[in-house]
């Protein structure tokens, strides 16, 4: 029925088995504990701890009843208890057992929350401890507890309390090997972003939710939503509604609503949703709609930036926008702008002569003009490095510049007082498929920034997806596990994360993570890949792939 | 105002959103969006709109739903033609449009049992709306089964609208009547040669019911990796890839339930004795020796006990009438390498080949002792047919022209010919998969009743977690309505249901499963920037 190569298939696999049977089961007994992204401060025991099914919530502080954490205990509770056929169904058994005195460690899970205010924005504090320990003389109950000052804290408290949890296959229960554990953690970066795009393709709403899903698990918190382009625009715009006719059909579509909800559940998991218009450059389906934003019907791009209906149209779907976004950082784009079609289109070309203008010059006037209305609707805009590479002392000063094509562009940006998000193309494009985890891993944002109050000015990074060849077929197994390896970059130390020798200190626990989006169904690719999103070059565990 | 005028006012808006997407309109209004295509289907010109409380009716239905498995399903359906869209639209008004509104679904389903037996009645009616409920659905099946089928064809009915925000099914009125042409629909999972997450096996357990398929083929065990627990034989497991990658026996109960709920048989395969070197991981005594590992021992009875044990914990979780004991690709020189077996090869007088025999009528009695029927690869009719148990079903996969020589001689027969329907062979295209008759050159109506159906089979040697969906799909389903639908009604020309089933892959991705697009074999990425409904 399979293939024929038996022979040979035997000899290889013998032989692979012989050495993955050494990497394979991530023993209790390895030195590193197999966490993604290190905390910042870990210590652990020697004692291994059964964990309730049945296992309780109990939260403190004022931030304690937050839906928000009562919603994330019940997933991490699915997700740690997946085995069991389900939780709800399992608490009537796990009653009928206590009757007979079955003893758990860990029977409940302490989360307190200091602050009440579940607002989520760049910078939130998303620090934590996690205790977990056996009961003792100070509490009768055994009992894990996560302490943070605000629900996204928690959050991140959560998903590092659900690595800990191990289904052990012998006795059938979940473990916590190691124990007590003591963790004290916070990010590196504030900004730890993913780009997903959904104008070269259309990602379905539950695609994009299983991406949000994903990013919790490697405690990434912002989805940079690159949401048109010359391809197709496929979001909803009140204000202006035939723009979405640029859609690439009805069926490749976000309402209003459905952006909004997408923000909803992200925000459930702590990620902040940073929408962008790319313009002028990248916004040929606008005209879809709205014919008179192309310079003229043979020359589409970028778009006409002699008439008020532009900054209009602009304005209006900000407007729009602004309703569905609360994060402060907007995205304008700015990258890439071929003005030819200015400098060939005759109504444009007059209205560069008249001001006297270059095309260079109204490329500045475009930008600035967009950089002021995302202002006025109180957003602070972020710019892609082209902006302040060409006329980066007319930026305005809050400008976040967001790097991709010169490695030391943020090292230039924060040089002049600017912000800077790092995203380098040759390190950091998901779409660059020949690019392995390790250089992913081995990127620094900081490289070459020496001076403390410098280095705060660059906020973070992002992996890029890029979607000409990324569509829900894809998607994920491009995304993953490429940038789990620059998550933990930005979340741990830089110490933690620069030194040794990371085959032996990172590679096992990076496959250990793979393993792990895919036993929660994120469909990751093998780490050992020499090339991303390829299948598994043959049969074989996948710690060992 | 009701009537044709209305009606033709709520579709022209869409109509200019067709050719503003670039997709012709009058192909996506004429043409039939509906996969695998109906037996038989008629439609009218009337659009309706789903309300918000639409609900699920089963006055005169003689099944009780004791377990939930059609709430459960009706819920489901729900979920999925919602896209996950927010529905936001005035969903219980006729608003100005005229379009009429469908408050729920009538289900009357005539047998009380909720048993999913291999075989029994699949079909259903669907009518949109009901003539003597015009604001209600109503599906007809004779069991539970064939309603979640109706089910099925239901979602595929509804679109979002996304200028209104509210669920339509375009063109009421619709009759439908349908029933499966084949019985045995299957595609085959290997978690041996790489483990597949629980999450992921019920994934790909959805999305087979959304193209009407009912048997996940489960090759649980092979050379590579023993995953299942097997409570007689303890450390059978330990063959596993790692301590982690295993499934415990109530997980297998679970994904067994999982696909019953859903109308989905699991047929559970051992492949003895060539594929299952891994068995001795955990009792080394199977290996005919430490450097000779396959096949199985065929001198010891230790072997055969512990294949009764195996089948006997089987029983107790597959349900299903059939076991897979595999059978193929046998090299027996491991037996004549051994001293010992070949000592005993002697003693019974049997050669390398008559061993083989011997193995596989032997571990067919044993399933037969557990009240299973057998299912065997090919090679066990090629070598020995005569001697198979008659209640044998052969399975092909190598050859054409086994069909033809199994069904004459009286077996029954599933159709699996590598060369159109293995899904590892990532350079064969959807449309080899489509055109696979499985009757092949059989005229035969006898003969051809022996054909119980196909199986397109996902080994896993290149397959985990991370590209087993896109590898499936679309082109499980290009199969899927080869078993499906009437042959009349099937395109003798593939390349005719291109947009149609662009269109059932882009609902696939829609609904979450990353089907891959149509351009190429299997598992192409997109090569540029598209949509989905011309990829």
């Amino acid at each position: 029925m399979s293939h024929n190569l038996l022979l040979l298939l035997h000899l290889f696999i013998f032989l692979s088995l012989s050495i993955t049977s050494s990497l394979s089961s991530p023993s209790p007994a390895d030195s590193h504990p197999y966490l993604w992204p290190l905390p910042v401060e870990f210590s652990s025991g020697n004692d291994t701890l059964s964990v309730d099914p049945a296992v309780t919530l109990i939260v403190a502080g004022n931030g304690g009843g937050s839906p928000i954490v009562r919603a994330a205990f019940e997933r991490y509770m699915g997700i740690i208890f997946k085995h069991v056929s389900s939780r709800a169904s399992l608490l009537a058994k796990i009653r009928f057992l206590r009757m007979v005195e079955y003893d758990y460690d860990i029977t409940s899970l302490k989360i307190i929350v200091h602050s009440d205010s579940e607002e989520l924005q760049l910078g939130v504090d998303e620090s934590y401890t996690l205790m977990v320990s056996k009961k003792n003389e100070q509490s009768v109950v055994g009992a894990a507890t996560i302490e943070a000052n605000t629900v996204y804290g928690a959050l991140r408290g959560l998903e590092t309390f659900s690595q800990l949890c191990a289904f052990d296959y012998l006795t059938k229960s979940v473990q916590i090997y190691k124990a007590p554990w003591y963790i004290q953690d916070k990010p590196r970066f504030k900004y730890r972003g993913l780009l997903v795009d959904t104008s070269r393709h259309y990602l379905p709403i539950d695609v994009i939710k299983q991406i949000i899903e994903s990013m919790a698990f490697a405690k990434l918190n912002v989805l940079h939503w690159h949401i048109v382009d010359e391809q197709s625009f496929p979001l909803e715009t009140p204000t202006y509604p035939n723009l979405w006719k640029g859609a690439y059909s009805r069926w490749e579509r976000y309402t209003v609503e459905d952006a909004s909800e997408i923000v909803r559940f992200a925000k459930m998991r702590g990620i902040n949703v940073m929408a962008e218009v790319d313009v002028p450059g990248h916004a040929e389906s606008w005209g879809t709609g709205y014919p008179d934003l192309w310079p003229s019907l043979s020359c589409r791009e970028p778009l006409d930036v002699t008439k008020n209906f532009t900054f209009d149209v602009i304005s209006g779907i900000l407007t729009d926008m602004r309703k569905i976004f609360p994060f402060e950082l907007f995205h304008l784009g700015g990258d890439e702008v071929n003005t030819d079609c200015w400098k060939n289109t005759t109504h444009v070309k007059e209205w560069l002569e008249g001001r006297n203008f270059t095309t260079k010059d109204a490329y500045k006037y475009f930008v600035l003009r967009a950089q002021q209305i995302a202002i006025s609707k109180n957003w602070t805009p972020v710019n892609w490095e082209e902006t302040f590479s060409s006329f980066g002392k007319y930026l305005d000063p809050r400008t976040v510049v967001q790097n991709w094509l010169v490695s030391d562009i943020c090292q230039k940006a924060v040089a002049k007082g600017f912000r800077c998000i790092f995203s380098n193309q040759g390190y950091w494009y998901l779409d660059h498929l020949d690019v392995q985890w390790d250089t992913v891993y081995n990127t620094e944002p900081l490289n070459g920034i020496e001076d403390p109050s410098l280095q705060k000015l660059v906020i973070g990074g992002e992996v890029c997806m890029w979607g000409e060849t990324a569509d829900t077929s894809v998607v994920l197994q491009t995304i993953w596990p490429r940038a789990a390896a620059a998550a933990e970059r930005m979340w741990s130390t830089r110490e933690a994360v620069s030194k040794g020798n990371i085959t032996l200190t990172v590679l096992p626990r990076l496959h250990y993570f793979r393993c792990l989006l895919n036993n929660r169904g994120v469909p990751a690719a093998p780490v050992d890949n020499w090339y991303a999103r390829r299948p598994p070059s043959g049969p074989g565990s996948c710690y060992a792939q | 105002m009701r009537g044709k005028g209305a009606n033709i006012a709520g579709v022209l808006p869409l109509f200019m959103l067709f050719i503003a997407g670039g997709i012709s309109a009058f192909e996506d209004i004429e043409k039939l969006r509906i996969w695998p295509l109906p037996a038989e289907v008629s439609r009218g010109g009337r659009r309706m709109i789903l309300t918000g409380d639409f609900k699920l009716v089963t006055e005169g239905s003689k099944y009780g739903d004791p377990s939930g498995i059609l709430k459960e399903g009706f819920d489901r359906m729900l979920g999925i033609v919602k896209l996950s869209h927010v529905i936001s639209g005035d969903q219980n008004s006729s608003g100005s449009t005229g379009s009429a509104l469908l408050e729920g679904l009538i289900v009357i389903i005539s047998s009380s049992t909720d048993e999913l037996e291999y075989g029994a009645d699949e079909s259903y009616k669907l009518v949109v709306a009901s003539g003597d409920k015009p604001s209600y659905a109503q599906i007809e099946a004779k069991n539970v089964y064939g309603a979640l089928h109706g089910l099925q064809t239901f979602s595929q009915l509804c679109h979002f609208n996304v200028k209104k925000k509210i669920i339509e099914i375009l063109m009421t009125p619709w009759n439908i009547t349908d029933h499966p042409r084949f019985s045995y629909r299957g595609l085959l999972i290997d978690t041996s040669r790489h483990y597949l997450p629980l999450p992921i096996i019920k994934n790909v357990i959805d999305s087979m019911t959304y193209a009407k398929l009912n048997v996940l083929h489960w090759h649980i065990v092979d050379t590579q990796s023993f995953p299942l627990e097997i409570p007689s034989y303890p450390k059978l497991w330990n063959g596993a890839y790692s301590s982690s990658q295993r499934y415990t026996f109530e997980d297998a109960g679970e994904i067994v339930n999982y696909a019953r709920r859903r109308g989905i048989h699991v047929l559970a395969e051992i492949d003895v004795p060539g594929h299952a070197l891994s068995w001795g991981k955990g009792y080394p005594a199977l290996w005919p020796s430490k450097d000779c590992q396959e096949p199985l021992d065929v001198s010891s009875d230790f072997t055969f006990n512990l294949i009764d044990g195996i089948l006997s914990d089987f029983s107790k979780i597959f349900k299903f009438k059939f076991v897979h004991l595999g059978g193929d690709e046998v090299n027996t020189t491991c037996w004549s390498a051994t001293p010992r077996i070949a000592q005993w090869l002697k003693k019974h007088r049997m050669s390398e080949a008559e061993a083989y025999q011997y193995f596989v009528l032997r571990a067919q009695k044993i399933a037969l002792s557990h009240g299973y029927e057998i299912i065997n690869w090919e090679e066990t009719f090629n070598n020995f047919g005569s001697k198979l148990n008659p209640k044998t079903v052969v399975h092909n996969w190598l050859g054409t022209g086994v069909v033809e020589r199994v069904t004459k001689s009286g077996f029954r027969c599933i159709v699996s010919n590598q060369d159109k329907w293995y899904l590892d062979h990532i350079d064969a295209p959807w449309q080899g998969f489509y055109a696979n008759e499985p009757f092949q050159e059989i005229k035969d109506k006898k003969q051809q009743s022996l054909v119980l159906g196909g199986e397109v089979c996902m080994w896993g040697e290149h397959i985990d977690a991370s590209d087993i969906q896109q590898t499936i799909w679309p082109r499980a389903a290009a199969a899927a309505e080869r078993l499906w639908t009437p042959y009349a009604k099937l395109a003798k020309n593939p390349n005719k249901v291109t947009t149609r089933l662009a269109h059932f892959r882009c609902l696939l991705d829609q609904r979450g499963v990353a089907a891959a697009p149509l351009a190429g074999g299997g598992r192409v990425a997109p090569l540029e920037p598209g949509s989905c409904l011309a990829q």
